[in-house]
């Protein structure tokens, strides 16, 4: 079947238990403008579907290479993979047709209904490929949807997803905006636009915090945030979500070096008090 | 937890009560070839007791502690030669994995049957264990009040020797029964529906005001605890491997709903004691609540790996329709592991076989495949393998022999009546037949049906690609392996393949009758058949490659890729599991990362719900850290607490085998 509306998945997980209410099946779209220097997901910045190897446990039995018809440029035939006895080898990112995807999540929808689930669309970033993800919930009638965004979109697209998405999952990264630059690679301003019109909308949101050592974990990016969702009827709460040590064990896999830029073997600071004296529900990780 | 139950629990987990075990008796008062095997087996029950010392722990609740640590075998070598030469041996020969019932005992007290017995060969034999047991009794009621604990003596003056009137008197009855049981060489000695039989007496004390809930909560601790402070003396296949089991909740024989304030002090005491025994089966149905799957949720985030759930809706009709009176079904416990069986009523065998579903499928692929033109002749092929497996399976079990038990008959119905011990049969005599191995098995009839008759794979390669364990064969590999349907993805084709493999099983047990009159069930379990059948093996068309272990009991293959537990709860819940409900779980394995927030209770406890909504059978979860897994195998002394789910029970990792050890840490863990 033709399909014009098709995107780039890496992958496809049920039972996503922080990704929101009930049971929940996420969907990871691929692609991301941002370059987070503590992102644990790297397949999913380059739009692009791509091979991954797991290079540590590599024998280099050199049977890969024996069937490479394009060494040193990969054409992502997948002729290797099969080849790796230890199975170290694999594509990153399948080409869906919206239909498609839709077809597949609609499959459990009476599970999500049953218990108050739904669907969340994760990343990368899916505002990047928002036609794509807006016709795949067009065709999502009755499930209820969630999208986790850096908040990094036009406006416009922006208020087409807090029209259409149930719950919108928001990162809030670092609130000085030079710091958010340095560590995020882009410009502060279209996200904290975006978090005001969640604060001022209907749309139920929750404000995602990664939580950096050295980074943020200081008493001033907590009381910004606070600040941001005070008083908004619709936040559901705050999710503070301390760094994990294992973020860059995929970079490698993707040909890239994980280079944090910061001590990954602190204990990041937390601050609730901001969110407890202003009244702000707000969950730890 | 209170700090009664502390010291308690710290002493025995220190294994302080172990100096007080003796060496075994030197001369065998009861190896007389004059004397019947009944009243053999009585004599050694008696030896056994009597060599009993009182032992108390400080701050003693519920009393007895086994200071005889191993029984004496009761026929010498060539004896037991002679029997084995001409009789068919389940197990050990002893009586195991029945489900007693406790009640009218607890009622009545020992006295009251022993004023009812004759001079019957049984009823002589019955009599010497009941004097035996009170006798080790009154020693005990003697040793308490030396030690200043007039609470405790008094307990042991009224029972077992009458019936209880209270909680703690009942609590410490049923220990000493239970004791008595395993002092009788019988083993798998399950507690049955605990919280049904002992609410009564619990009711009357909260009405009368004699206990609390909290003061409830600690006399079960107390009694779960007992049930610990032993259980390194009772291995099965493995440690821990005792058959401790329990079931709480589920319908009771009137049909109403037995879920009472017993169950839950019970997954309250389990939660405080993180202990191994009793493993707690959880009853539900339609209507049960999501917060009682939430309390069992609990638990399961501890890792304790239970409870497992039984599902009423399934299980109950599935027994009637086997031919089991609609009150016994609703009655049902749970065996060892997972088997249905009847309290009081059944001298069944769940377990006296297993139906290696991926061993008939490979054979029927190896051997068969090749004479085959479509699909249909390889099922057929397969179908008749099962029926030939099951006869054959039938015929090895003749002449069965298993030891006699007079004192367990006093807990089965119509024993004492009439004068036949409870090793000769029961009301059921139903064997059960576990199935090992189904989703492999249908994984690898998916492929060939793909790869041989669609795609036009020559049957010549498969086999030659199996013959050579995939080697020069990688992407036909590949492709069995992670690119053909496997069970546990939701997908359709492969899924109805395990439906029509367990439907044919299901007809292949249909009309076998064992010597006793009793019928053959089918079932889902495995025990540690997936490790004796997947060594058989070598390497299958799954993709699954020789040595690989196969999934324990109702589960997906091993490293192949999952969806995810939405899919695996669909997959699974398509069969009828009416008609193979011998027992046998679904297993799920989490990864601990996943309760890393309290919402993920009621996450959890929904799957649960669903799967039993869907009609799933039985299903019991796992929360695992690999991590910790491996370090454990590294570095044994650090884990000395670390519990796990090994097929059909708890137990702890470091004192398993290293081969079970390793399944667990294979088994594919549903990340978050």
């Amino acid at each position: 079947m033709y399909e014009k509306e098709t995107g780039v998945v890496f992958d496809i997980k049920e039972f996503a238990v922080f990704d929101g209410p009930g049971i929940r099946t996420t969907v990871f779209l691929k692609g991301c403008p941002l370059r987070c220097r503590w992102c644990h997901n790297p397949e999913g910045l380059s739009p692009a579907p791509q091979l991954m190897v797991s290079r540590a446990a590599c024998t280099r039995c050199g049977a890969c290479e024996k069937v490479c018809p394009s060494p040193g440029a990969c054409i992502l035939c997948g002729a290797c993979i099969p080849q790796c006895r230890s199975g170290l080898r694999k594509i990153a990112g399948t080409r869906m047709g919206a239909a498609e995807l839709a077809d597949r999540l609609k499959k459990d929808a009476d599970i999500y209904g049953a218990t108050g689930g739904g669907v969340t669309f994760s990343g990368g970033e899916p505002l990047l490929q928002w036609s794509f993800l807006r016709e795949v919930i067009r065709l999502l009638p009755g499930i209820h949807t969630a999208v986790e965004t850096s908040g990094y979109a036009s406006d416009e697209v922006f208020r087409e997803c807090m029209d259409i998405c149930g719950l919108v999952m928001l990162d809030w990264k670092v609130s000085d905006p030079a710091l958010h630059r340095a560590y995020t690679g882009v410009d502060q301003l279209p996200i904290l636009r975006h978090a005001r019109m969640l604060a001022e909308g209907d749309t139920p949101f929750i404000l995602r915090m990664p939580i950096i050592p050295g980074v943020n974990d200081n008493p001033e990016h907590f009381r910004f945030a606070a600040r941001l969702v005070e008083g908004a009827k619709s936040l559901v709460r705050v999710d503070l979500l301390p760094y994990q040590r294992a973020a860059g064990a995929k970079y490698e896999m993707v040909g890239r070096m994980y280079d944090p830029g910061f001590d990954e073997d602190r204990v990041p600071c937390f601050f609730p008090e901001e969110f407890e004296s202003r009244g702000i529900p707000f969950q730890r990780f | 937890m209170t700090e009664r139950i502390k010291e308690i629990k710290e002493y025995q987990w220190e294994k302080r009560h172990h100096k007080a075990r003796q060496p075994l008796p030197e001369t065998l008062c009861y190896r007389d070839p004059g004397l019947s095997d009944t009243l053999r087996s009585a004599l050694r029950t008696k030896q056994a007791l009597d060599a009993e010392q009182p032992f108390l722990f400080p701050g003693e609740y519920i009393a007895f502690t086994r200071t005889l640590p191993n029984l004496p075998f009761l026929y010498d070598e060539g004896e037991w030669a002679d029997i084995t030469s001409t009789h068919f041996i389940h197990e050990s020969g002893n009586v195991s994995n029945l489900s007693p019932d406790y009640e009218a005992v607890l009622q009545h007290g020992l006295l009251y049957f022993r004023e009812r017995l004759g001079d019957g060969e049984l009823h002589k034999a019955t009599r010497i264990t009941i004097d035996a047991l009170l006798s080790l009794t009154a020693r005990y009621a003697a040793a308490a009040r030396e030690a200043g604990d007039e609470e405790l003596a008094t307990v042991l003056d009224r029972v077992p020797a009458q019936g209880a009137r209270t909680f703690r008197e009942a609590l410490q009855s049923l220990r000493i029964l239970h004791y008595a049981m395993w002092c009788e060489g019988d083993y798998h000695n399950t507690l049955g529906r605990f919280d049904q039989y002992m609410m009564p007496y619990l009711a009357d004390d909260l009405q009368a005001g004699r206990e609390t809930e909290e003061s409830a909560l600690e006399l079960v601790e107390a009694f779960f605890l007992a049930c610990n402070r032993d259980s390194d003396l009772y291995p099965g296949m493995q440690q821990g491997d005792n058959g401790q089991s329990m079931v709480l909740g589920g319908m009771t024989r009137d049909g109403a709903d037995g879920y009472n304030l017993l169950t839950g002090l019970c997954l309250d005491a389990c939660g405080e004691l993180m202990l191994i025994d009793p493993k707690i089966n959880l009853r539900v149905n339609k209507n049960t609540p999501l917060w009682v799957y939430e309390k069992g949720t609990r638990l399961t985030r501890l890792g304790l790996g239970f409870p497992q759930y039984q599902n009423d809706d399934v299980v109950i009709p599935g027994l009637v329709r086997l031919g089991y009176a609609e009150g016994d079904a609703r009655d049902y416990a749970v065996a060892a592991c997972w088997e249905f069986i009847i309290p009081g009523k059944g001298m069944e065998i769940p377990n006296i076989g297993a139906l290696p579903f991926a061993n008939i499928v490979d054979e029927a692929i190896r051997f068969d495949l090749k004479d085959c033109t479509d699909m249909q002749a390889l099922k057929e092929k397969v179908r008749q393998r099962i029926f030939d497996s099951v006869a054959a399976a039938m015929a090895e079990r003749k002449n069965l022999y298993i030891i006699p038990s007079p004192f367990l008959s006093l807990f089965f119905e119509g024993c004492m009546d009439s004068g036949r011990d409870i090793s000769l049969g029961c009301r059921y005599n139903n064997w059960g037949l576990h199935g090992t191995g189904l989703a492999p098995a249908a994984d690898m009839l998916a492929a060939v049906e793909q790869k041989v008759f669609e795609e036009g794979l020559p049957v010549d390669t498969l086999l030659a690609a199996l013959e050579a364990d995939f080697v020069g064969y990688e992407e036909l590999h590949e492709s069995l392996k992670y690119h053909s349907p496997k069970m546990g993805n939701d997908e359709d084709r492969v899924d109805a393949l395990a439906c029509w493999l367990l439907e044919s099983f299901a007809e292949a047990v249909s009309g076998h009758k064992n010597e006793r009159g009793g019928i053959l069930r089918a079932g889902t379990g495995s025990a540690m058949y997936y490790i004796f059948h997947a060594n058989e093996l070598g390497a299958t068309a799954d993709g699954r490659e020789a040595g690989v272990p196969l999934p324990a009991n109702y589960a997906p293959s091993l490293n192949i890729r999952l969806n995810g537990p939405v899919s695996l709860i669909k997959s699974f819940t398509k069969p009828d599991l009416e008609k193979t409900i011998n027992g046998g779980p679904l297993t799920v394995e989490f990864s601990d990362r996943v309760f890393a927030q309290e919402e993920s209770i009621t996450k959890v406890a929904q799957l649960v719900q669903l799967f039993v909504l869907r009609g799933g059978h039985q299903i019991q979860l796992n929360t695992v850290n690999r991590e910790r897994l491996l370090d454990a195998q590294r570095h044994p002394e650090k884990y000395r607490n670390l519990i796990v789910r090994v097929w059909g029970w708890s137990g702890y990792f470091v004192e398993l085998d290293k081969c079970y050890q390793d399944h667990i840490i294979q088994r594919t863990q549903l990340n978050v």
